[in-house]
């Protein structure tokens, strides 16, 4: 299979999964949700922000020729903030969170999603110990592919919320500039996807990745739904119950564990 | 043609609603639909009992070439994100369709990019007719051909064709492909202690005209009724022991249920049959409703509203509170379990909530179920009050949230509301015992629904039980201070001897 005819294949693959038609983006997009809602799903979202250019970061290091890397670079200086008034994404969403009424620093104590914790690890696992290729699949086709048509359906959520357009500006730059990264990925994986084992590798890779975004939007759909039942009312706004709880970690403990987990590495 | 119909699931599981803990029917409008197409391959998927990603998973692997959907009020979003899912998985190809009552009743509420068609009125031919067209590969633009459709045009516009006239007689409509519903579905569908449960229609509409009902604007106050000997051809099809008679009011003519006691009696069919139907006319029938109740009549579910007779004429019910009190003393003599529908309206005070529970206790009612008057899109109520509403958010038109101002604080209001459950704990516990003093051998042989109706019972008797389960509900969406305006301040008229001198 020629590599043009392997992205068109695996374009329609990353586009038709599950991680990308969730029912709960579905659900945005049809339901009136409220700024409450939004901003649980922020609250959820949020850690994957702050850690997409980490991945970026790890993946650079590995890349073997500065062919491979010429992508990476590209798309990092837009994440440090090119293209949004030198803000870094982080900072962004930070701003969407405060219009939906998150208190600052709200991001860094909010109990965690264990799907969420987990999406990170997954990511950081692919970057680190899998083949340079299937991170590329994982950070490319798995997140450049994939975010433009995730983030259209929070959109018309946000807008039908009546967000203003700078308050959601996360998103809306989201749509526009992955669809840059996207082109510029898809070049590069003409390249580098010319035989059978790296397309299998680049495909491994993206799938990993929307797999664990499944269950990322699995673990926001549950906490939309459980915020607003009355056993999590006021003393535990967004905590899980009983033994659930228990795997539940806010940002500021994952971080504070995972430079452990590096110290211990190193 | 792959043709996948799907039943949306209730927006939040876990959430208030019936179907958590008392009533979940199978998807009648899916298998109706289903029988008409034998001749493609159908898949049903009730999403009520499938976790979100099974969509997926089931589009992926089927790849259908057609995807619909029925929703009721409620259901308007999650029937419209089902098809967003099913455009998103399998492409802009798919051919997307919903039908039922609020695409019928409010058909600007779907026009949406993700909706090739709404199917509006009674669905069989509507939709057999649609199937063959897009099967013989023809334009899925030009559907102007078929009656009793809304569709997308080559335009980008949705156009509508002309109402389907919905007067088939329903004995020659194919029995439901029931054999479409998965096994493991089977033993999820229940009413109270019935369970596992079989739905079927007897009739169609209703000839009476409550102003909160849009069931008779939907079949446009015509009732048609299946002959005894096609309801009993059904009913020896269905292995269930419950069958549940989903008419809207099976209890309207009294010639048509002679006749089907008869051909029961006759076939010596033996299942306990649940169904709906109205109070005055149990009132006007207790020797029908003894002989019913040998057929295996077990339990009837009554709209009896409220507990003055000066609502019922408003509410244009055309029965009386006399009328109500029979009838439950009727259904409680033959040990009938009667599930009372009564409603709360937003004008109650403290005291009105008290009357009307004194009243349930009063009847002996074992299953009282107290919903709140919501003006449902469609209804006369609907347009009368329309500028009144809080919201016009639909989940909160389930019948359990106040979509217009109270009179009460929301908070007082729902506390009271939620309370019902307790304050109508004397007519529950004497309704059963004398349920169950009377037919010891149904709630024998219920047991396992009884064992399965009290675990769902308690899980989710942590959520009604808790008034934060309604406020929760609103939050963002009805302001927590939405009240009705104060009444006018009354106006002291002067004594006769005032008025004199």
């Amino acid at each position: 299979m020629s590599a043009r005819e392997f992205l068109a294949g695996l374009r329609a693959e990353v586009e038709s999964h599950p991680g990308v038609n969730h029912l709960i983006l579905a659900r945005l997009s049809m339901v009136p949700f409220t700024r409450e809602d939004y901003k649980v799903m922020g609250l959820q979202h949020y850690p994957l922000v702050g850690t997409f250019t980490t991945y970026l970061e790890h993946l650079l290091l590995h890349g073997p020729d500065s062919d491979s890397k010429q992508w990476i670079a590209k798309v990092l200086v837009d994440e440090y903030g090119e293209g949004s008034d030198g803000k870094d994404h982080a900072e962004l969403y930070r701003e969407f969170l405060a219009s939906c009424g998150a208190a600052p620093g709200q991001e860094l104590e909010t109990p965690l999603h264990p799907a969420i914790p987990s999406f990170i690890d997954e990511h950081l696992r692919i970057v680190t110990q899998e083949p340079f290729l299937v991170g590329l699949g994982a950070l490319g086709p798995g997140h450049e592919w994939s975010i433009p048509r995730m983030f259209q359906q929070i959109l018309r959520g946000l807008r039908r919320a009546c967000f203003e357009e700078r308050e959601i500006n996360y998103f809306s730059l989201h749509v526009e500039q992955d669809k840059d990264h996207g082109r510029w990925l898809e070049e590069a994986l003409e390249r580098l996807s010319e035989s059978s084992e790296a397309q299998a590798q680049v495909r491994r890779g993206a799938r990993l990745s929307l797999e664990a975004r499944a269950r990322f939007w699995s673990g926001v759909q549950q906490k939309i739904v459980r915020w607003r039942q009355p056993n999590t009312m006021h003393t535990r706004p967004q905590n899980a119950k009983g033994w659930e709880a228990l795997s539940e970690i806010t940002l500021r403990e994952y971080r504070k564990h995972a430079s452990l987990e590096r110290g211990r590495v190193a | 043609m792959r043709i996948l119909l799907v039943q949306p699931a209730a927006f939040e599981p876990g959430r208030l609603g019936l179907e958590n803990c008392l009533w979940m029917s199978e998807p009648v409008a899916l298998t109706s639909l289903a029988a008409m197409v034998p001749e493609h391959e159908v898949r049903i998927l009730d999403m009520r009992l499938e976790p979100d990603a099974e969509l997926n998973r089931v589009l992926l692997e089927f790849k259908p070439d057609l995807v619909g959907t029925t929703s009721m009020t409620t259901d308007c979003y999650q029937a419209k994100a089902v098809l967003a899912i099913a455009k998103g998985t399998v492409g802009p190809g798919c051919f997307t369709i919903v039908g039922g009552h609020h695409p019928t009743l409010s058909p600007e509420a779907f026009e949406e990019d993700v909706v090739d068609a709404l199917c509006l009125g009674e669905g069989e031919d509507t939709f057999k007719e649609l199937v063959e067209h897009l099967a013989a590969g023809r334009s899925r633009h030009e559907l102007q051909g078929i009656d009793g459709l809304r569709f997308r045009g080559a335009d980008g516009g949705f156009h509508t064709t002309p109402k389907r006239a919905q007067s088939r007689d329903i004995d020659t409509f194919p029995p439901a492909a029931r054999h479409l519903i998965p096994e493991r579905y089977r033993s999820e569908y229940f009413f109270f202690i019935a369970s596992p449960m079989a739905s079927i229609f007897t009739s169609r509409g209703c000839s009476f005209d409550c102003n909160f009902c849009a069931i008779w604007e939907f079949y446009e106050r015509r009732t048609r009724f299946m002959s005894a000997s096609a309801i009993c051809d059904r009913l020896e099809q269905i292995p269930e022991k419950y069958v549940f008679l989903l008419d809207d009011n099976f209890l309207t003519s009294r010639k048509r249920l002679e006749e089907l006691c008869d051909e029961i009696e006759k076939r010596g069919i033996r299942k306990y049959l649940l169904t709906q139907g109205r109070a005055d006319f149990i009132a006007e029938n207790p020797d029908l409703m003894r002989r019913l109740r040998q057929c295996g009549l077990m339990m009837v579910l009554s709209g009896y509203e409220t507990n003055d007779d000066s609502t019922l004429e408003e509410l244009r019910k055309k029965s009386t509170r006399e009328q109500n009190m029979k009838a439950t003393s009727i259904l409680r003599e033959l040990g009938i379990i009667s599930t009372g529908i009564f409603m709360v309206r937003p004008e109650f005070s403290e005291r009105d909530f008290d009357l009307l529970y004194d009243t349930v206790n009063e009847m002996g009612i074992p299953l009282p179920l107290v919903t709140i008057l919501t003006p449902l899109p469609g209804t006369q109520m609907y347009r009368a009050r329309q500028q009144e509403l809080l919201t016009r958010d639909v989940r909160l038109f389930d019948l359990l949230h106040a979509v217009l101002p109270t009179t009460l604080p929301r908070r007082k209001f729902y506390e009271k509301y939620e309370q019902f459950g307790r304050s109508t704990w004397p007519s529950i516990k004497s309704g059963f015992w004398n349920a169950l003093h009377r037919r010891p051998g149904l709630f024998l042989r219920s047991l396992p629904g009884i064992l399965r109706f009290r675990k769902k019972f308690l899980r989710y008797n942590k959520v009604s039980s808790d008034v934060q389960s309604w406020l929760r509900d609103e939050v963002g969406i009805i302001s927590i201070d939405a009240m009705a305006p104060p009444a006018p301040p009354r106006v002291e008229l002067p004594v006769l001897e005032e008025v004199r001198s």
